[in-house]
């Protein structure tokens, strides 16, 4: 009995030895056109939409990188959640020699910026968040698009189907609904669905909305629900800030139409869905890794939108969409390209039967309210020109929120 | 007369064994867990060697490593030990996650709203006191129900833990968010951080503590008596005159008083903030050390390290071999289920039907 226990624990040593000798360690690439970069996920590909979207990012600014012959070794780690688990995981990747280290969802930030300050050398950037442009430190940073832009011109293609219903009878002007899965009462979320608003209601005067928030920024199922009721509740057009397609099949389950976030669904709601609006993260990837490669800083907080083609609509599904929609688009394209048209135009929407005169953009003292700089000037909202991140919180006339707790 | 074939397997409990022999089933019911692990690895494609052999880098090789394997370990070690109690005296609490969350919210509260108006010690005695009594008082809900009308303490404790959880996800979207919608609480001031030695935070210290505090209770003192006696038969206990139900409230308060300081712990020293989400498991996998160290408290240093090391080892194995999650998961789940199993055949031995033996006269 002796002997064979010695024999085992002998054995199990061994064993021990050969794995933890199994393993070589991975080192920070030497060759300098070389770089190895993390992207820490929220969900995965699987959703097809959120974390998917940065994925199709990650692989198109991998080739355009290529092209020049810059070699991007990424290390992808997916499902992280929004708490120290994130911490962890940007301690991970830069141990691991990543040299820079990408946050893609908004609450990664502050378990982030634990971890910055004992990597100096390694350049953070935290997705859709706003405190790292402002924190003092080199190496932090921030990135969004223009998505609202993307927003506007997906409410026009809504409001233009909507337009075309009354036209043929199919509803009456004032059954011009609009119901907006919304994640949470959060600025991102708002200045979103005003903006989709403002778009439908340029082309569909009468349209009114509703915004049911789902507390959850991906829960299909919750989604799904949210998007079942409203169209119960008369909603003849569907649209979502939250990340899955469940909205899209929960329109085409009850016939009404849809328009999406992230990713094209007309694959899976053909008879829904319009068109979709997503972000190219393919345009800010190539510029940060470009940037680290030669030598040059990495912008503190970047945005661009849809003239530099961060912000970019999914194919129209002609099949259903009104028609003079694609013409539609590429002329509010050019207008906004060219900055004839803005989004938040005060003249179009009002708060509490008055004008918008007066918003702060940003928070500086920490009380989570924003208390300096001017957005409205020039007769417009100024979204994501202070900061990247959206900023625009106002309730606007014609659009009810139907549950403000989350 | 009637015959009845002998089933093929029969169980029988082991009268005694020899440590030697008790030791070499635990080890190779390690070694043959190691092996089935290789199953997984194989099926993605993966060297199974050195996905070990990560695991056992990625946890141990850098400081920086060993620092985070620790810091996972010290909840797991912690609530373990407020949870032997209630084992030990047959009161299944499986709300240590509940009583955990109770005791992060309690330090939250302090860390959140008196941070600027305590010194940094005496704010973390009241945090970890307050701590204490939350997670305690938590606790003694379901035991004061068990004493009173004897409600089953199971599913008692049980829903506790999402009562407590949904509280904190009240919490985190309202009164204590930080940014309007974002559903985040800020994170804490440094004055409301635990401070590190040896570069993790002191909560090591603190449950190192707890393992010899707790060894003497359970084994030295009259009231780890009666929590014994309790737990082998209420009876003998009742006619031996003890009061069981306060016995059992007191033990629940001591039980949660510890998960509320482990809850402490965590958002004090490793977190930073509070979110739903706190106790992470902790709660149910620190029943997994607590059994597979037989409720002795020093024991329960080395499996709640060994668990921190799978945990964290995987994370790496993700990282470097893009191993999915539930594959890391799978094979720690592998290892704990031959690492439990084992105690069965420690306990009981099995006998085959031997040939020319297998009838057997029943009258």
């Amino acid at each position: 009995m002796k002997k064979l226990f010695s024999v085992l624990m002998v054995l199990m040593l061994l064993t021990g030895f050969v794995f933890a000798s199994g393993a070589g360690e991975e080192a920070t690439p030497s060759d300098p056109n070389t770089v190895k970069v993390a992207l820490l996920c929220i969900g995965d590909e699987n959703d097809q939409g959120y974390t998917y979207n940065f994925i199709r990012g990650r692989d198109e600014a991998t080739e355009m990188l290529a092209a020049e012959g810059i070699t991007v070794d990424w290390v992808t780690k997916y499902n992280i959640g929004e708490d120290a688990t994130c911490t962890d995981a940007n301690i991970e990747a830069a141990e691991e020699g990543c040299q820079i280290i990408i946050n893609n969802s908004y609450g990664f930030e502050p378990f982030m910026l634990e971890v910055v300050d004992e990597y100096p050398d390694i350049e953070f950037i935290s997705c859709t968040n706003c405190a790292s442009a402002f924190d003092g430190r080199e190496n932090t940073h921030n990135a969004f698009a223009n998505i609202y832009e993307g927003r506007y011109i997906a409410g026009i293609v809504a409001g233009m189907k909507l337009q075309e219903m009354i036209d043929n009878g199919e509803i009456a002007p004032e059954e011009a609904i609009i119901g907006y899965v919304g994640a949470y009462s959060f600025a991102e979320v708002i200045s979103g669905f005003t903006s989709y608003y403002l778009g439908a209601k340029s082309v569909c005067p009468s349209v009114t909305m509703k915004v049911s928030f789902v507390g959850s920024w991906s829960d299909a199922t919750a989604e799904s629900d949210a998007a079942l009721a409203l169209a119960d509740q008369g909603c003849v057009m569907i649209s979502q800030h939250s990340d899955n397609t469940t909205p899209a099949t929960a329109a085409q389950q009850r016939g009404v139409y849809h328009t999406g976030y992230n990713n094209d669904m007309t694959g899976i709601a053909p008879n829904a869905s319009l068109i979709s609006t997503r972000i190219d993260w393919a345009i800010y990837f190539y510029e940060a890794i470009k940037a680290y490669v030669n030598g040059e800083e990495i912008p503190q907080d970047w945005c661009k939108g849809m003239a530099e083609g961060a912000v970019v609509m999914t194919p129209l599904n002609e099949a259903i969409a009104a028609p003079g929609t694609a013409e539609k688009i590429a002329e509010i394209e050019a207008a906004l390209a060219d900055g004839s048209l803005q989004v938040f135009d005060t003249s179009t929407f009002t708060v509490g039967g008055e004008p918008l005169t007066h918003a702060f953009a940003l928070d500086t003292d920490g009380d989570f309210t924003a208390d300096s700089e001017e957005a409205v000037y020039d007769g417009a909202f100024h979204e994501s020109v202070f900061q990247s991140a959206p900023y625009f919180t106002v309730q606007i006339d014609g659009i009810e929120w139907l549950n403000a707790a989350y | 007369m009637a015959t009845e074939r002998t089933p093929l397997i029969r169980l029988a409990k082991r009268t005694e064994m020899k440590r030697s022999s008790m030791w070499m089933i635990r080890v190779g019911s390690i070694l043959i867990a190691l092996i089935l692990g290789c199953l997984p690895m194989i099926l993605t494609g993966n060297n199974p060697v050195s996905a070990y052999g990560v695991i056992i880098q990625g946890s141990l090789s850098r400081p920086v490593y060993l620092k985070q394997t620790i810091r996972t370990a010290i909840p797991l070690l912690g609530c373990a030990l407020a949870i032997a109690p209630c084992f030990k005296m047959k009161f299944w609490n499986i709300g240590a996650e509940g009583q955990i969350t109770m005791g992060a919210v309690a330090a939250t509260y302090f860390a959140l709203f008196w941070y600027n108006k305590i010194p940094h010690v005496p704010l973390l005695i009241i945090m970890a006191f307050t701590a204490a009594i939350a997670g305690g008082l938590w606790a003694l809900i379901p035991a004061f129900f068990k004493a009173k009308f004897n409600t089953n303490e199971t599913l008692f404790t049980l829903m506790m833990n999402y009562i407590a959880i949904g509280i904190v996800a009240w919490l985190q979207g309202g009164p204590w968010e930080g940014r309007k919608g974002s559903q985040l609480i800020p994170m804490f001031n440094d004055n409301a951080r635990l401070p590190t030695v040896f570069g993790v935070n002191c909560g090591w210290i603190i449950a190192l503590v707890l393992v010899v505090l707790m060894y003497i209770y359970m084994n030295k003192t009259k009231q780890g008596y009666e929590i014994a006696v309790v737990g082998d038969s209420v009876n003998t206990a009742r006619y031996a005159g003890m009061n069981v139900g306060w016995i059992i409230m007191r033990t629940m308060f001591i039980s949660g008083a510890i998960s509320g300081i482990v809850g402490f712990i965590i958002v004090s020293g490793a977190n930073f903030t509070l979110y739903s989400g706190v106790a992470d498991g902790v709660g149910f996998t620190s029943i997994t050390v607590a059994w597979l160290s037989q409720l002795n408290s020093f024991a329960m240093i080395v499996i709640s390290m060994i668990l921190a090391v799978l945990e964290k080892g995987s994370n790496t194995l993700q990282t470097r071999m893009s191993v999915p999650a539930s594959i890391a998961d799978i094979i720690t789940g592998i290892l704990l289920f031959c690492m439990l199993s084992c105690e069965f055949f420690i306990n009981y031995k099995l006998i085959f039907r031997r040939k020319g033996n297998n009838k057997k006269e029943r009258s």
